[in-house]
């Protein structure tokens, strides 16, 4: 085929500079949108263990509406059509210049494309952190809600200081698939025009034809980003969390319903 | 372009809808060239029956040939999962015609990025369904006759597929919303066309991506509907 690589066309002069605003993009779109999911994540288990059926369904809604749905769609949804409904003041803050809310390599954080890939990424990644969780939830016995109730935890604290940790240990890897999933989904903020890396190897692409250069550049920093990323959430998670306990994998064992937490 | 001021909820207006209901729905399929929700549903279920042989065959080599061939097969799935979707459309799509010298039609890069990527997930589902039936189900077998091969063939793959089932579904259902990735070469499946219209008619966002949202929860939820319907229909 004959291709004839040339790197100066990606690793030097413009196209590196981009790459780099691309690269610190996003990293500050996935850390953005992963503290928000995080918070959401926590909120929608609340619903969903809660004794409250309406606030059970009202969460198993959620879940339906923003799984069912591409990703896609709801980032142009909310940023081509929510962004408008924002009042007219608001709007303006966002578009004016914020000099203080600029990150190295000219990186804006206040625009209507990092605000809304963040909400976008953060609610969608939310349903499948929670869910996830919830997993882990279930291979609880409903005694743990129970006993921390009957010790006179309320609700949101049972859930934050008994049950979510040990979900946590439970389903620590699949969980942090998902937040490793949001940083690959970041690359579809290109279609609204945040300035991440998949928008600045298509600019390269664009600006000098170096196709395959630029794809392999963007190709490689992805991937190197899921594995620092991805081994940086392994070691500050609950110690055997790589390996289950013997514990662990016997209480996976027991009979279908017998674990369940009423959820 | 982003949502003008003014126009609220309660300006709602299904106008836009039902004057490019058609082009939505099938794109220019009186021209010979279908687009829409049709090519989605079209792209998805080829790229689903590509992924699903794929990813069953790599299950079985990785089954039967233990040792480098599995580890090569379980390296190139985890890379193929390393990296966004897009870039490996944006792979096929470049590389494609250079490979085959000659005109690629515009889904057909997308159809295999995407049967591509899922194969990689069919494997381990059929995989983990391989290794969870009982050890007895093989060494019966074997004992009653069988080769290898053919234990495989009659006796563990049937079961494997059956209870692998809701994952397929669930698969699939990843699929169709992925296809919405082909904007990004801009096949004309329904979020391409979405963008256009919206580009083109400027005022009314929320009408067209709420209606465009709908239809795939309507398909997503038909495939999950029909799955679980079969699934249980062949316990």
């Amino acid at each position: 085929m004959g291709f004839h690589l040339d790197w100066s066309g990606v690793l030097a002069g413009a196209p590196l500079h981009w790459l780099v605003t691309g690269l610190v993009t996003t990293l500050a779109v996935t850390l953005a949108a992963s503290l928000l999911a995080t918070v959401l994540a926590v909120g929608l288990l609340g619903l969903r263990v809660a004794d409250n059926r309406l606030a059970r369904g009202a969460a198993r809604t959620i879940v339906a509406l923003f799984r069912d749905t591409p990703l896609l769609v709801q980032i142009l949804f909310w940023y081509f059509a929510a962004f408008g409904l924002l009042p007219g003041g608001v709007r303006d803050w966002i578009n004016a210049d914020h000099p203080w809310a600029v990150l190295p390599a000219n990186v804006p954080l206040i625009s209507p494309e990092f605000l809304a890939a963040t909400w976008g990424l953060g609610v969608f990644s939310a349903v499948f952190i929670a869910e996830e969780i919830r997993a882990g939830l279930q291979a609880l016995s409903p005694g743990q809600r129970e006993a921390a109730l009957s010790q006179g935890f309320g609700h949101w604290s049972a859930l934050y200081h008994v049950l979510l940790p040990q979900a946590l240990a439970n389903a620590y890897q699949p969980t942090v698939g998902q937040y490793l999933n949001l940083m690959k989904l970041s690359s579809l903020a290109t279609a609204i025009g945040l300035a991440e890396i998949t928008y600045q190897v298509r600019q390269i692409e664009s600006f000098n034809a170096h196709a395959v250069e630029a794809f392999a550049a963007g190709t490689l920093l992805y991937l190197l980003l899921g594995v620092v990323l991805g081994r940086l959430l392994l070691a500050i998670g609950p110690s055997g969390a790589g390996g289950r306990t013997s514990e662990e994998r016997q209480a996976d064992a027991r009979p279908a319903g017998e674990g369940r937490h009423g959820l | 372009m982003r949502g003008r001021p003014g126009r609220g909820v309660m300006d709602f207006d299904p106008g836009v809808i039902t004057r490019n209901l058609s082009y939505l729905l099938w794109g220019r399929l009186a021209e010979g060239d279908p687009g829409g929700l049709l090519l989605t549903i079209l792209m998805a279920v080829s790229a689903g029956a590509l992924a699903l042989v794929a990813g069953v065959g790599f299950a079985l080599a990785a089954w039967r040939c233990p040792g480098t061939i599995r580890r090569l097969l379980f390296l190139s799935a985890d890379l193929i999962r390393g990296i966004p979707l897009i870039f490996i459309i944006f792979w096929l799509y470049f590389l494609l015609p250079a490979l085959l010298g000659g005109d690629v039609p515009g889904a057909a890069p997308v159809i295999l990025a995407l049967a591509w990527f899922s194969s990689a997930a069919v494997m381990y589902s059929t995989l983990a369904g391989l290794e969870a039936l009982p050890k007895g189900q093989r060494e019966a077998a074997l004992a009653s006759g069988l080769s290898e091969g053919q234990a495989l063939r009659w006796v563990l793959l049937p079961q494997t597929l059956r209870n692998v089932m809701p994952s397929y579904v669930a698969l699939l259902v990843s699929l169709v919303k992925d296809t919405s990735l082909a904007f990004i070469v801009n096949v004309t499946e329904l979020s391409t066309l979405a963008g256009q219209v919206n580009n083109r008619t400027q005022l009314y966002p929320m009408e067209i991506f709420l209606f465009t949202a709908a239809l795939y929860f309507l398909l997503c939820r038909a495939v999950s509907l029909a799955g679980g319907r079969l699934a249980r229909l062949r316990h």
